[in-house]
């Protein structure tokens, strides 16, 4: 049960080449099961690996409960294995001229526990992630999921009060990522470490992370619930990388206006928002609604209409491509729409779902 | 950049760079230097003072009445061996490659062991098996085989030009084998099929398609023969240098045994300028190879084609190749051995006299091979010499392969990787020579090592550096750093991320960085030949020895004894680790 505190980090990788990451702050809280979210190359894992003393800062601190571990200015620098952080790689980083059991004492031999606490320790978790029967195996001779429990076991065997974890459910398949999900909220639910984890993949943060901070280009770009990112993102770019159909956009100061920039105009004087800055719209596939209206319903709730170009089931729901006088549009239908390529179809959203960005790209508050 | 404190890498890094360039790159230096500088036994024939600046020796090796004699001749001959041995060696090598990579020849996997044998023997242990067979009156001493038999060889069959392009052409079509016969292995057999389809004729094919893709494998191979032909001491001195026939590497050897050591700078750092150029167009053309594979490699198909009524006679030449290279001169070194007089069958004729023999009516040497003393101590020292050297540079390898790819100083580990190179690109007995410049003075912090057994150990570890330090640099790179950050996650310090996790997962790299240096290292007589002294003989030196005094049958027994010893480690080597003779190719 820890804090972390990252104070303006910044990691650059030589003069002349961009900052990897620039000025990045963000408080942890104890407890707090924290992803960073973010496309390959966004400074994430970087970030992960600076906390855990992997990388090194090249300007700013790092505190855990308020006492700095790394502090550039001051030239304070705490080696990792000094740090007590636990941390699962991503591709977990099993010794492999060690058994399992060698893999997990490891670290407690290393502490010099006495033998019977450390077998006993060694058991408890070995057991508890149900990898006790593979303990005189190699890693080698493991599937990858098992690999992972010996991973976490490692890594909970030392009881740490921070856990860190690359991309913890990438190289696994659906099944087991569940019984994973699953195994991570437990641990965090008993143990009540402080988690930070990393991924590029918004169902891994979604399901997992208490608070999510999605990163871009070395910055971050919003730090909230996982609610708060998919239903309230601060800019344009948290609007698109969330969800998993892309977010419909449609730009507002496009130089020709089209039967889609009507609509859209007539939906925000329907709200009353027409005089709000907005330079360009998004509606989420699966907030579009469908139906065919008679003529004052239509009018009611602003809705548009369209001609549908093709209607694609993926199991559960059906993506339905729409096609408005030349632009496309694209909504998710929970129940099949029965309908054929080339029927009118009208479309209608509520205020809700509707997310406004300004000239910056940056949300505008309704 | 910051650097840790309590990390110990640059430490290392640093510590290993002064090593090397202690132990690799000031002996180089100072043989260049040696080249340009006026010695002590020089100062009144070039009217300078000592140690100053001169073209004496340039002019006097390259420009003076001997300098035909001691050096444009041998430079010729240099040029006619190698380019005959290149020539030959791929019209042995090339169809042996393609018999063993693209068809159905039967025992394919025994040929692909036993026509490497001549590659894992020392190549002056053919020229012996050649004297032994051919050798004439020139020379005198015992009769060779076909003298016994009744024909008399002629001088230009017995030595000189033609035999030494032979052996080493023979010795080095292994290279032609392996990178040849890989090559083809990967050539995806679409490629030509595309061709096919699109209506070219199989001449326009081979013209077109396959020639100019193998044709980096085929120059590299050519380069490399090229680089060892010129280093080659041994062959050239069993069968050239009694008629008078000389090369750059005897000459040298002859400029050093004759204490002249601003000529022998000379030759030495002429040997090395055409060593490094041809190193060089080989790495450039390997990297346009690598650039070819890369467009060929997805989903690579390759058929075998059918031998079908070509089999037999297939089989019977690459058996007769087999022969050839490596059964009959090998047994005819043995029978002589066991022979009074060379080739002759009659019964009497056979004895054990020469391995266990006792009051033989010779001058020195009077007993068998098995029961004289300077044998064993050959042997010993051949053990735990070339074993310390190979022990040191397997694990030298690995800490500069750790260095290398963990430096936090970009400069240091760029250092490290080339210095460690650089013997690659110096022949055997040039850098022989520059391990006299060095060492044959006290040189702080250690003291003057010529005659001592400490010479051989250095010369031959710095000499097998640069295999041990690739070998060392790829296995870290594979390993990456995830298994030893994952110990310092747990709290493992530097040493004990070393002891309990670097190094035994490296173990088996390890093993292969120790044995293959081991085995080049016991076969290897350029580099030691002007190293060694008689109390601190190796069994190669041992055996040169005995072929100067014309003890032919002991000589001939050292060699197989050797042969033996080479042999027997190369398959344990294969059968241990994963790696294999193509893999030690690339090194010396």
């Amino acid at each position: 049960m820890s804090s972390i505190t990252l104070e303006n980090i910044g990691k650059s990788y030589g003069r002349g080449i961009p900052a990897a990451i620039g000025n990045l702050s963000m408080e942890i809280g104890k407890s707090e099961f924290l992803c960073l979210l973010g496309p390959s190359g966004c400074g994430k894992t970087t970030t992960l690996r600076m906390i855990a003393g992997l990388e090194h800062p090249t300007d700013g601190r790092i505190l855990i409960d308020g006492k700095p571990i790394v502090s550039v200015p001051e030239g304070i620098f705490t080696v990792p294995e000094k740090r007590n952080m636990g941390l699962v790689f991503q591709n977990y980083a099993l010794w492999p001229h060690m058994t399992i059991r060698q893999n997990v004492e490891f670290g407690l031999k290393l502490r010099k526990i006495a033998t019977a606490e450390c077998d006993a320790t060694v058991d408890r978790v070995m057991t508890k992630l149900g990898i006790a029967k593979y303990a005189n195996r190699y890693p080698a001779q493991l599937s990858g999921g098992q690999q992972q429990r010996v991973a976490l076991a490692r890594m909970l065997a030392l009881n740490p009060s921070i856990i860190l974890l690359d991309e913890p459910l990438s190289n696994l398949d659906a099944k087991l990522r569940l019984e994973m999900r699953a195994e991570l909220k437990r641990i965090h639910a008993e143990a009540g470490s402080t988690i930070v984890f990393v991924t590029h993949d918004q169902w891994e943060a979604m399901t997992l992370a208490t608070t999510i901070a999605v990163m871009s280009e070395g910055e971050l770009q919003q730090v909230g619930t996982p609610d708060d990112i998919y239903e309230r993102p601060a800019n344009r770019f948290v609007a698109e990388f969330v969800g998993s159909l892309p977010i419909n956009i449609i730009e507002m100061n496009a130089e020709q206006s089209s039967p889609l920039l009507g609509w859209l105009n007539t939906l925000l004087a329907h709200f009353g928002l027409s005089g709000a800055p907005v330079a360009s719209a998004g509606i989420r596939p699966e907030a579009v609604r469908l139906g065919s209206l008679a003529d004052d319903q239509a009018a009611q709730c602003a809705a548009g209409r369209a001609a549908i170009v093709d209607v694609v089931p993926t199991g559960g729901s059906w993506i339905v491509e729409l096609d408005v006088d030349g632009s496309r549009f694209f909504a998710i239908a929970t129940e099949n729409p029965h309908r054929a390529a080339g029927e009118i179809i009208h479309f209608w959203v509520e205020r809700q779902h509707l997310h406004l960005f300004d000239q910056e790209k940056k949300r505008v508050a309704l | 950049m910051r650097v840790n404190s309590a990390d110990p890498t640059l430490l290392l890094s640093l510590l290993l760079l002064a090593v090397f360039c202690y132990l690799i790159l000031a002996p180089v230096v100072l043989l260049l230097a040696d080249a340009i500088t006026v010695h002590f036994a020089d100062v009144a024939r070039s009217k300078q003072p000592l140690g100053e600046f001169t073209v004496y020796y340039l002019r006097r090796a390259l420009f003076s009445p001997i300098s035909r004699d001691l050096f444009w001749c041998p430079l010729a001959n240099t040029a006619i061996i190698s380019a005959a041995a290149i020539i030959i060696a791929f019209l042995v090598g090339a169809p042996i490659g393609w018999l063993l990579s693209r068809t159905d020849l039967i025992g394919k996997k025994w040929f692909s062991t036993a026509l490497l044998v001549p590659y894992m023997l020392p190549s002056w242990t053919f020229a012996l098996a050649w004297l032994t067979l051919f050798k004439n009156r020139t020379t005198g001493g015992l009769p060779s085989w076909m003298e016994t038999f009744g024909f008399t060889p002629p001088d230009w069959f017995a030595y000189g030009a033609l035999p030494i392009a032979l052996i080493l052409a023979l010795h080095y079509a292994p290279f032609v084998i392996l990178l040849f016969g890989n090559a083809l292995k990967q050539f995806d057999t679409q490629l030509e099929d595309a061709a096919r389809s699109l209506g070219a004729r199989p001449t326009v094919v081979a013209g077109k398609i396959i020639l100019p893709l193998m044709l980096p494998a085929l120059v590299s191979a050519a380069t490399l023969i090229f680089a060892k032909c010129l280093g080659d001491f041994g062959v050239a001195y069993v069968l050239g240098v009694p008629v008078g026939f000389d090369v750059l590497a005897t000459s040298l050897f002859r400029a050093i045994s004759t204490s002249q050591a601003g000529a022998s700078a000379v030759l030495a750092g002429v040997i090395v300028v055409i060593g490094t150029i041809s190193v060089i167009i080989d790495m450039r053309l390997l990297k346009e190879a690598k650039r070819f594979v890369t467009i060929g490699s997805k989903g690579a198909m390759v058929r075998q084609t059918p031998l079908g009524k070509w089999q037999v006679p297939t089989v019977v030449w690459a058996f007769a190749m087999f022969a050839v290279s490596a059964g009959i001169p090998l047994i005819a070194l043995a029978l002589t051995t066991v022979m009074r007089v060379p080739g002759s069958f009659n019964l009497d004729n056979f004895t054990l006299d020469y391995w266990i023999g006792t009051d033989l009516g010779t001058t020195a040497l009077r007993q068998g091979i098995l029961l004289t003393g300077e044998f064993w101590l050959a042997l010993w020292n051949t053990v735990w010499m070339v074993g310390l050297a190979a022990t040191g540079a397997g694990v030298l390898g690995l800490l500069v392969g750790y260095s290398v790819v963990r430096s936090p100083v970009r400069f240091v580990s760029v250092g490290l990787r080339q210095i460690t190179f650089l013997p690659y690109l110096v022949p055997g007995i040039a850098f022989a020579a520059a391990y006299l410049s060095m060492f044959a003075v006290a040189r702080p912090p250690l003291p003057a090592l010529y005659g001592t057994p400490f010479i051989l150990v250095l010369a031959i570890l710095a000499d097998q550096m640069p295999f041990a330090s690739r070998a060392g640099i790829s296995s870290m790179m594979q390993l990456g750093r995830d298994p030893e950050e994952a110990g310092q996650i747990v709290g493992a310090g530097w040493f004990r991320r070393m002891r309990s996790i670097v190094l035994p997962i490296q173990r088996g790299a390890l093993v292969s960085a120790i044995l293959l240096p081991f085995i080049s290292g016991i076969k290897g007589l350029s580099l030691v030949v002007v190293l060694a002294v008689p109390g601190t003989d190796l069994l190669t030196t041992y055996a040169i020895r005995l072929v100067d005094y014309g003890y032919s049958q002991a000589a001939n027994a050292v060699v197989l004894m050797l042969c033996v010893v080479a042999f027997t480690g190369t398959m344990v080597v294969q059968k241990i680790g994963k790696s294999n003779l193509s893999d030690g190719i690339g090194a010396k």
